[in-house]
């Protein structure tokens, strides 16, 4: 038992567990706050989501639709993380998932390109992105977060104007890709039958965990993430044993950038969400991407787990009772989950401190 | 023109204040990144207090809403507070949970408050068209705002706490070198927490002078766009220093103002830019402005290490 | 000073005992000191002397045994407690904020205000300046720490202790850092204080600093303590075996060194300093060949770390040329330089030597990762050679660590960190082996080893370029010495001949010669 406990593995995920009870628990607070009548059965939906629909068919279907929002934000949290093994901050994966959205979208109205270009170029347009942090990173000493926010504003706007040439002309909202270019929309590969005929349900699945996959690969296996985790953990060190790392940190965030990209590709290629060209913040999914990062303990794979939780409490944020509350509630929940983030590592550190004491204890009396 | 330098003083002031509280906070050693977080809180105390105000002497309004503004951006630092200076939090990722937290929560409040009131609300909006009116004061068409007042005296009074005064030898202390300050008696943790305090007051007013820069009427949904993070260029443009920050803060205001402003001037709009490129403009400028007085930091050399007594 | 004492001495602690988890740091500690003497504290790294000093200065809570100033019994729990008893300590890294004055730093924590807390700094400078008068410590008040000489810092420190009126005085280490000749200063000005009344506690492992200041000794040796004795009645021989407990062997046992070929040839290196606009490394020119270990001796901040910097490619050249084993490598990488057969032991473990979070064998292979032994051709490591080649490292290199390869680096104990990065660093089979500083806070033990292993390099024929701060390693393991002052080198010594007097002169700027500029 005890070295069970004392396993990493098994300490994160239990960290992680009890971020995500103590979220729950102050969402739940809130909601008591504003009006004691609703709370339970609005928290409840929250956890629940899908599951508050009566019918299968219909629970299939909208499982569906948190599964289609989950890939971008499972592409997100690998970007944020893998920016984070090399000790950078990559809050600029919001921007860098703007760049992706502006850019599968304009190919695949404007120049009617098919699916596959669209979703390279996105990958192409933030991973430029990520570049320009790096480079001011790598060689200016620029803070990458606060160019990070710097850059996530100039990309919105950037993608507003660039959209408007696509737009519908009565709403501010892009044109439907199913009208003008089915081409460009994700093949299903027959996943739709799976979820009551939801078309939402696309490759974009299998790429998503594929991605995943691939990023825990070249950080545990490659030398190229020997040297990532090394320059993240001692950069002098990094440096005094001949790694490139103006490179290695430019490479980091282009690649961070191009994860996000793609993500904004798996969303707005399926259909699913269209580009409003008049929004005046930054699109959620880039910073839920840093709670799904943390939550699943920096872990590629605990990233997938994590990624559909936090899509799963957004989405059920939807079911709560409207006639007193409103659905971000779901974001305090998922922001709370971040800050608690924070204390893992003093969790952790309580965790072996109190297995540390019983097995003195048990020395002391044999 | 009149207009740009009005536009240009009250942003101006709003980054003074907000880059004045970054600054103190760095000075004691704690990266506050949640300083955008902080605004939004500011702001939604002051809004509150306006609206719950209503209708009363322009002195007492003003007085209120800012005491306001500042208690709850103080309230909100004892976020960062307690993680960084008492559990060792990365910093950067508890300042980044503070800005979304802030946001989220206020929408939701804001929206609970107006449900309540009237069923058919959904809106985040708080209206306070006749509070802004007391905070200023019209002068040949010149809107003088009384937070360009208070920006000014936050201004001098950093530069005194820093430079003049006990207090401020102890805080920089603190963000230099703990060890140092811890041995001869200087409680880190105490000067920590009131360099973070300190941020969270005049991040709060801050928050407020930004809803009221301009309009009548705040939708928390949005937050403050980034203001939190310009308002940190600033600071390091600033090299750390309250009068610099100052300057700093003038030639941002300036960039800012244009957004609002640009379609006044016949030269600007002779160029037939999109007004989003005017919007994108203090973010650029900001960039450039960064990448070229990153490289000689002038930072506290702790700042952003947790300080742990037992380890000397 | 009082004129009737209840007791004979200034503080004692009596019976001071310890524990951390896992060990016991102090041991029933018995310390009792006089008023108005220098009484040394002497010991061997881990001897338990810092625990004992964090005990008096109630950092740590002593489990058993009482504290008694002047014959009263007394508390400290923080140094704030320490403070108020009158107990001032200059720590052998200096506690001064690096861009403050010195007036700022010997203020800070018991500042002269006015109304709303205003800084009174003319009050504070009349009093230091009839301090420093008084004593004979000479520095300017309003100049910034970062710009001023390592022993105005030390004279700093010691005003702190004076402006709070301190009456017991603890110097930790203070020599470390310092020349010869600032030496025999700091022991003028000791002396100076205790004929005042102040009361000294003088913590060291330099036997002959003890005997030629301190009144009396207390010794202690892993934790325990071994007894207290009157200086004048002792010898360095029966200092040095209560310290250690067997008589060691001060010099380094060698057979004379047959140079070869000349392996690293630098040719008027400049290299830039980080923190001021001078260069740190001026015109520098010097050889070394295979078969000879040289000695970079100079004191702390002379522009040997920069000199590394240069040689091993972490910083440019302003201008110069580095040529090893013939060919120019002036401009080459890091990597290239490390794969042509350089080894650079670095001066500072946890900076640059070591990936705290790493296992240790990942940390063997910091220089080699990329080889093909340790990844194959589409670039995923190679776990198992990995472990092999570590298992191999550890046994050799006598490597200990509780879990073997996979023990993170971060729990090894210093020595066993320096051992795994020498044996890294020497198992590259470098042409040119570069250490800085190898020996820095190690025990006796730790050092003879390191020493042997330096030898040994230079036996099977390789060139070996030593950065040294310790006299004692200067004058016993190299082959030749090159002194370096103010980023200069100043001259060339035969460690055979010479005297640690004649190298301190050189060190300390007072000597020079014109050495051949190649």
């Amino acid at each position: 038992m005890r070295k069970v406990l004392k396993n990493q593995a098994v300490q994160t995920f239990a960290a992680s567990i009890l971020c995500i009870l103590a979220g729950l628990l102050i969402g739940y607070i809130v909601l008591l706050f504003i009006n004691p009548q609703g709370a339970g059965e609005s928290i409840l939906n929250i956890i629940k989501n899908f599951f508050t629909w009566s019918r299968p068919q219909s629970q299939l279907k909208q499982f569906g639709n948190t599964l289609a929002k989950t890939m971008p934000l499972i592409m997100c949290s690998l970007s944020i993380l893998f920016a984070y093994k090399v000790g950078l901050f990559n809050i600029g994966t919001a921007g860098q998932y703007v760049a992706g959205a502006c850019a599968s979208l304009y190919a695949a109205l404007a120049w009617n390109w098919g699916w596959l270009p669209c979703m390279l170029l996105a990958m192409i347009a933030a991973s430029a992105l990520g570049a320009i942090t790096g480079i001011l990173k790598a060689y200016c000493n620029v803070n990458e977060v606060i160019s990070g926010i710097m850059l996530n504003w100039i990309s919105l706007y950037t993608a507003n104007t660039i959209l408007s040439n696509v737009k519908e002309t009565a709403s501010p909202y892009t044109l439907y890709l199913n009208k003008e270019n089915p081409a460009s929309m994700l093949p299903t590969l027959g996943l739709e039958k799976l979820f009551n005929g939801n078309t939402n349900v696309t490759l974009a699945v299998p790429v998503a965990i594929i991605a995943a996959i691939l990023v825990w690969v070249i950080l545990s296996k490659t030398r190229f993430g020997y040297e990532l985790k090394a320059t993240g953990n001692n950069k002098n060190a990094a440096k005094y044993a001949g790694m490139a790392q103006n490179r290695n940190i430019i490479l980091t965030l282009m690649i961070s950038g191009a994860l996000a990209g793609l993500g904004a590709s798996l969303l707005y290629q399926t259909g699913y969400m269209r580009w409003e060209c008049t929004q005046s913040s930054v699109p959620a999914m880039g910073f839920n991407g840093i709670a799904a990062a943390f939550l699943g303990g920096l872990h590629p794979i605990g990233a997938v787990f994590s990624s559909f939780f936090i899509q799963h409490i957004t989405d059920g944020g939807q079911y709560v009772n409207t006639n007193f509350y409103s659905s971000q509630i779901s974001d305090v929940i998922s922001s709370v989950i971040i800050y608690l983030c924070g204390f893992v590592l003093f969790i952790k550190l309580t965790m072996n401190r109190v297995i540390t004491r019983r097995e003195d204890k048990k020395g002391a009396k044999q | 023109m009149l207009l740009l330098i009005q536009y240009t003083l009250i942003f101006a002031s709003v980054l003074m204040l907000v880059a004045l509280g970054g600054c103190i906070s760095e000075h004691s050693g704690i990266i506050n990144l949640g300083l955008e977080g902080i605004m939004v809180v500011g702001a939604l105390g002051g809004a509150l207090v306006m609206r719950t105000l209503g209708t009363t002497s322009a002195v007492v309004m003003v007085l209120a809403a800012m005491i306001a503004a500042g208690l709850a951006g103080m309230l909100y630092s004892c976020l960062l507070g307690v993680a960084a200076i008492h559990f060792k939090a990365d910093q950067t990722l508890v300042g980044t949970a503070m800005n979304l937290l802030a946001t989220a929560a206020a929408t939701v409040l804001v929206k609970a408050m107006n449900t309540a009131a009237n069923p058919d609300n959904h809106s985040s909006e708080i209206e306070y068209v006749a509070a802004r009116k007391m905070f200023i004061v019209n002068i040949n068409g010149f809107e003088f705002n009384w937070f360009m007042i208070v920006a000014i005296i936050a201004v001098v009074a950093v530069y005194f706490i820093l430079y003049k005064n006990k207090f401020g030898l102890r805080l920089m202390a603190c963000g230099e070198h703990p060890q140092a300050a811890d041995s001869v008696g200087i409680n880190v943790y105490k000067m920590r927490w009131s360099g973070v305090l300190i941020s969270g007051l005049l991040g709060g007013l801050g928050g407020l002078c930004y809803i009221l820069a301009g309009v009548s009427l705040w939708k928390f949904e949005n937050g403050v766009a980034g203001f939190g993070f310009l308002a940190l260029a600033v600071m390091i443009f600033g090299q750390w220093k309250p009068t610099r920050i100052a300057v700093a803060a003038l030639l941002f205001g300036l960039f800012r103002a244009l957004s609002n402003t640009y379609t006044g001037f016949p030269f600007l709009l002779s160029l037939n830019l999109p007004g989003n490129v005017y919007n994108m403009m203090p973010y650029i400028v900001c960039l450039i402005v960064l990448a070229f007085t990153s490289k000689a930091s002038h930072a506290p050399k702790a700042e952003g290490i947790p300080y742990d007594k037992g380890s000397r | 000073m009082n004129k009737e004492r209840q007791s004979e001495y200034a503080i004692e602690m009596l019976h001071i005992t310890k524990r951390f988890p896992g060990i016991i740091a102090n041991d029933d500690i018995t310390l009792q000191l006089r008023h108005g003497e220098i009484h040394a504290l002497l010991g061997e790294n881990g001897a338990g002397k810092s625990t004992l000093m964090s005990v008096l200065f109630g950092l740590y809570q002593a489990e058993e045994g009482t504290i008694k100033k002047d014959g009263k019994e007394v508390q400290i729990n923080d140094p704030n407690d320490a403070n108020a008893l009158g107990i001032g300590m200059v720590h052998q890294h200096f506690k001064l904020v690096e861009c403050f004055t010195v007036l700022d730093n010997i203020i800070l924590g018991d500042e002269p205000v006015g109304k709303a807390g205003i800084l009174k700094k003319a009050e504070a400078r009349k009093k230091i300046l009839a301090l420093s008068e008084k004593y004979g410590l000479q520095v300017d008040p309003d100049a910034v720490i970062s710009d001023i000489t390592v022993g105005m810092q030390q004279r700093t420190e010691i005003l702190k202790m004076l402006y709070r009126d301190n009456e017991i005085l603890i110097f930790d280490e203070p020599t470390a850092v310092l020349t010869p000749q600032e030496i025999e200063e700091l022991m003028q000005i000791m002396r100076n204080l205790a004929a005042e009344g102040k009361s000294i506690l003088f913590i060291s492992h330099k036997l002959a600093e003890i005997m030629a200041v301190a009144d009396r000794c207390t010794v202690l040796r892993k934790g325990k303590y071994i007894g207290t004795v009157e200086t004048k009645n002792t010898t360095m021989e029966e200092l040095s075996a209560m310290m250690v407990g067997r008589n060691v062997n001060f010099h380094v046992d060698k057979e004379p060194a047959h140079p070869g070929d000349v392996v690293l040839d630098v040719q008027h290196m400049t290299v830039a300093s980080k923190v001021h606009n001078n260069n740190a490394v001026k015109d520098v020119s010097f050889q070394v060949r295979r078969g000879e270990i040289v000695c970079i001796a100079g004191i702390d901040g002379n522009g040997q770390t920069e000199l590394v910097y240069g040689l091993t490619g972490l910083e440019p050249l302003v201008s110069g040329k580095i040529l090893m084993d013939g060919k120019d490598i002036t401009h080459a990488s890091i990597r290239k330089r490390s794969v042509a057969g350089m080894s650079h032991i670095p001066e500072d473990r946890h900076k640059h030597g070591l990936v705290l979070d790493y296992s240790l064998e990942y940390n063997m292979i910091l220089q080699t990762y990329f080889e093909s032994r340790f990844t194959d051709r589409i670039g995923f490591l190679r776990r198992k050679n990995i472990r092999e080649y570590s298992d191999k490292l550890i046994e050799q290199y006598d490597v200990r660590s509780g879990q073997g390869s996979v023990t993170p680096a971060r729990s090894m104990s210093g020595g066993n960190q320096q051992k795994a990065i020498i044996a890294r660093e020497i198992d590259k089979q470098p042409e040119m082996l570069v250490a800085v500083q190898p020996t820095r806070g190690l025990d006796v033990g730790a050092i003879e080893y390191i020493h042997k292993q330096l030898v040994a390099q230079r036996d099977a024929g390789k060139a070996v370029l030593l950065i040294s701060l310790e006299l004692d390693e200067v004058m016993d393991v190299p082959d030749r010495i090159l002194v370096m002052y103010e980023g200069e080198i100043v001259g060339e010594l035969d460690p055979k001949k010479t005297t640690q007097e004649e190298l301190g002169l050189y060190m300390a700027g007072a000597k020079r010669d014109e050495v051949k500029k190649a």
